[in-house]
């Protein structure tokens, strides 16, 4: 399993369309990607959920990426995080 | 930075005068809901600098402070440990608003409160019994038909009994068992018992209970009789009822009753001038403790003992389920309540409204007698008829023919149940609301023949004010009739169907117009429809939910009815190209042209905005977005109120977000609102568009 963490830029934080296009992202890989805030975590691909951990600007999430394709999908991941959130 | 909790809870409860000045706390979404018992104690301005509130209104009684979605609850908690408070309900902060009404408030709606659902029955029978009654004053052959009495029958039932329905209605109100409660209704007007209608009447009483009539008052009766009737009495009557009876202790009825029906109830008048009821002994009585007794008069016409008597037993029936142990509970507890409450009822509230009544029929006998009496009289009938008091008026008109020929008091009671008819006219053709309308008019039209209760127990009371115009109607109309000596030979009928009775129908009839046009006129300018505002922007959980009917997504797992009221278009031309695009899933776009989103169906709230522009919900494995407008995140709530909150279960057609449609165009952004199932492409059979 692949770790890393991330300080939300992005002034809306995890809203609807920012949460859409993670989730777009995300499906191009095998692994399971979890978002984790605080004691919670979810499956980035549930976009209800996602949106649900309420993650704004300032907020540091941790992402787990596990399956054949973590190391990729993690650096790819965290490169689109960097990229828009 | 993260709000201190703690310090803002400290700092409410500190301006609000502590923990013991608050009755009862609930959150909502966004909001801290307090019950205050005193408001003197509130520092607003302090409040309202508090760190953490955002803002404060009053509303039905309670104290709202905004406080913000997913802080409300943390500030809500530290709310509780700082001041000790309970946690409660929002139903419980309601009923504790509610129970906040000034004493004399409360009182004057309860029996508005009791009337409401018992409407339809007494409106319906009101303008029957008016129109039936009414006929035989000016067709006097249809008294006489089976037609009549059978119509009579059905237009009176509601009346006759309606101690039985106040009952079921109260107990509803007052949270009581109905069926306990209708057992108490059915007792007052049990048939063993007098009709209180009756209980005036000298006939009434000696038939009901057999009581001889002195033997002189007899032959009084019978000499004073039309030559012709008297010609229908046997010769040697009375000697035939020595014979069977002991004359020295008086005449029984039934032997009057045995004569030709003419010749009885001439009888009868005379005897109900000339005796009173004391004069044959008075109303008999269950002997119950000694020399006291019961008397054996029902309650039919009553309202205020009746309501009396069930709140008494709702009380001690709650009272009861807590302290009877559970095993014995089902058949002690209503055995107990009924026995009490009927014990309490015939030995406690019957006597003293019967001298009440008493004091009544002396105090309006008395008015009746002056201009100014006339006028005071005119003015509070209505209340004698909201207390159930007016039944003895007949032993007054009685009187009077007796003395005079004259029935003066007619007039007055005209005039009286004349204006509330125009001020129940008044509000029917003034109100919008379609019910309040609907009950109005028939309720103004039966008033106008002389049954007034659907007019004041079901609209004028409630509203008040028109019950107020219609006094001031009824006071100038009184006063009227008293100085042009208005009256009529008869008694028992008052408004339309007196007309043919009174001695000048002109100037009758200017009364009436008199009497109606000061409270129509009056209601018409003082009295204002209730704008349901308040209630708009609060929805009750118990209001009926209008439901959705057009749906916009169907899948293999539910339908997704329409949330939002508008123009639904196509997925694709929501003007938002990541809504557009489908990322977020499938569905339609509303272009809405009202401003509230409900439940597209019965789910769960997953999520709801920070900033309370959109919320998930789930059911059955559909994950639901509706976003209102685009790019509205940046509004940061501003136009938004969430009426829910995350976990909440909500019901298909519960209102979720209201938004202004006008703060969001304000902020240059479209309104078009989003449905979007976000797992589209995990559900089967997905199909999007109205349908």
């Amino acid at each position: 399993m692949k770790s890393f963490e991330y300080t939300i830029t992005d002034p809306v934080g995890i809203h609807a369309r920012p949460a859409g296009i993670l989730v777009k992202e995300i499906k191009k890989f095998a692994s399971t990607v979890t978002v984790n805030k605080g004691e919670k975590s979810v499956n980035a691909l549930k976009l209800m959920a996602l949106m649900g951990m309420g993650i704004k600007q300032g907020d540091t999430i941790r992402i787990d990426v596990e399956g054949a394709d973590e190391e990729t999908a993690a650096a790819e991941i965290e490169a689109f995080f960097k990229a828009n959130l | 930075m993260a709000l201190d909790y703690r310090k803002c809870a400290e700092e409410i409860a500190k301006y609000i005068g502590g923990g013991s000045n608050v009755i009862s706390a609930a959150h909502c979404a966004t909001r801290l809901r307090l019950v205050i018992a005193d408001n003197s104690k509130i520092d607003k301005k302090a409040l309202e600098d508090v760190e953490g509130v955002k803002g404060m209104f009053e509303s039905n009684g309670q104290l709202q402070l905004i406080i913000g979605t997913g802080t409300v609850n943390k500030v809500y908690d530290e709310f509780l440990a700082v001041t000790g408070v309970s946690a409660a309900t929002k139903a419980d902060v309601k009923a504790a608003a509610a129970s906040k009404m000034p004493w004399w408030k409360k009182i004057l709606k309860t029996p508005g409160d009791i009337f409401v659902p018992i409407l339809p029955a007494i409106v319906a029978s009101g303008l029957m019994m008016g129109i039936v009654e009414a006929i035989p004053k000016f067709a006097p052959a249809f008294g006489n038909t089976g037609w009549y009495a059978f119509l009579d029958l059905v237009a009176n039932t509601a009346f006759a009994l309606l101690p039985v329905l106040v009952a079921i209605s109260a107990a509803r109100v007052f949270g009581g068992n109905v069926f306990l409660a209708a057992v108490i209704g059915l007792m007052m007007v049990h048939p063993a018992l007098l009709n209180a209608w009756n209980s005036g009447s000298v006939q009434g009483v000696a038939t009901f209970f057999g009581k001889p009539i002195p033997l002189e008052a007899v032959q009084n009766a019978i000499n004073g009789l039309d030559p012709k009737v008297a010609a229908l009495i046997p010769n040697d009557f009375l000697n035939q009822a020595g014979a069977l009876f002991d004359l020295s202790k008086g005449v029984s009825p039934s032997v009057i009753n045995s004569l030709p029906s003419e010749a009885a109830s001439g009888i009868w008048s005379a005897l109900n001038s000339s005796l009173t009821v004391a004069d044959i002994g008075g109303i008999s009585k269950f002997a119950l403790f000694g020399s006291y007794g019961i008397s054996q008069v029902g309650y039919q016409g009553h309202v205020i003992p009746v309501i009396l008597a069930v709140l008494f037993m709702s009380k001690l029936e709650k009272l009861l389920h807590k302290i009877v142990p559970e095993m014995i509970d089902l058949f002690v507890t209503p055995l107990v309540t009924v026995l009490v409450t009927a014990l309490l009822t015939f030995t406690i509230i019957g006597p003293v409204f019967s001298i009440l009544e008493n004091y009544v029929l002396m105090g309006a006998k008395w008015l009746a007698g002056t201009k100014i009496g006339a006028t005071v009289m005119g003015a509070i009938y209505p209340w004698t008829v909201f207390l159930g008091l007016h039944h003895m008026y007949n032993v007054i008109e009685a009187g009077m023919i007796a003395q005079t020929g004259l029935n003066t008091w007619m007039p007055i009671a005209s005039a009286a149940n004349f204006a509330q008819f125009g001020a129940c006219l008044a509000v029917a053709i003034k109100v919008k609301n379609a019910k309040t309308k609907s009950v109005a008019l028939p309720a103004s039209l039966s008033a106008s023949l002389g049954i007034t209760e659907p007019a004041i127990f079901g609209v004028n009371y409630r509203f008040m004010k028109p019950f107020l115009c219609g006094m001031a109607g009824g006071a100038v109309g009184a006063l009227f009739g008293a100085l042009f000596g208005l009256g009529a030979p008869v008694y028992g009928v008052t408004g339309i169907p007196a007309i043919p009775a009174v001695n000048n129908i002109p100037l009758y009839l200017v009364e009436l117009l008199i009497a109606a046009g000061v409270a129509f006129v009056l209601t018409i300018f003082i009295w204002k429809e209730e704008k349901p505002e308040e209630k708009a922007k609060e929805p009750e959980p118990e209001k009926p939910l209008e439901l959705p009917t057009v749906s916009v997504i169907r899948c293999a797992a539910g339908t997704v009815m329409q949330p939002v009221k508008g123009n639904v278009i196509a997925r694709e031309a929501i003007p938002d190209d990541t809504f557009a695009s489908g990322v977020l899933g499938d569905g339609v776009g509303i272009e809405p042209t009202e401003e509230l989103v409900v439940a597209p169906f019965d789910g769960t709230i997953s999520s709801v905005a920070e900033s309370k522009h959109a919320i998930g919900i789930e059911a059955n494995g559909m994950e639901m977005l509706i976003h209102v407008g685009v790019d509205t995140v940046n509004m940061q709530g501003d136009g938004f109120e969430c009426l829910v909150s995350e976990g909440d279960e909500v019901k298909l057609g519960q209102p979720l977000i209201r938004f202004s449609r006008e703060k969001i165009k304000a902020a240059g952004y479209s309104d078009t609102v989003a449905v979007l199932l976000t797992n589209s492409d995990d559900l089967e059979g997905v199909e999007c568009g109205a349908k």
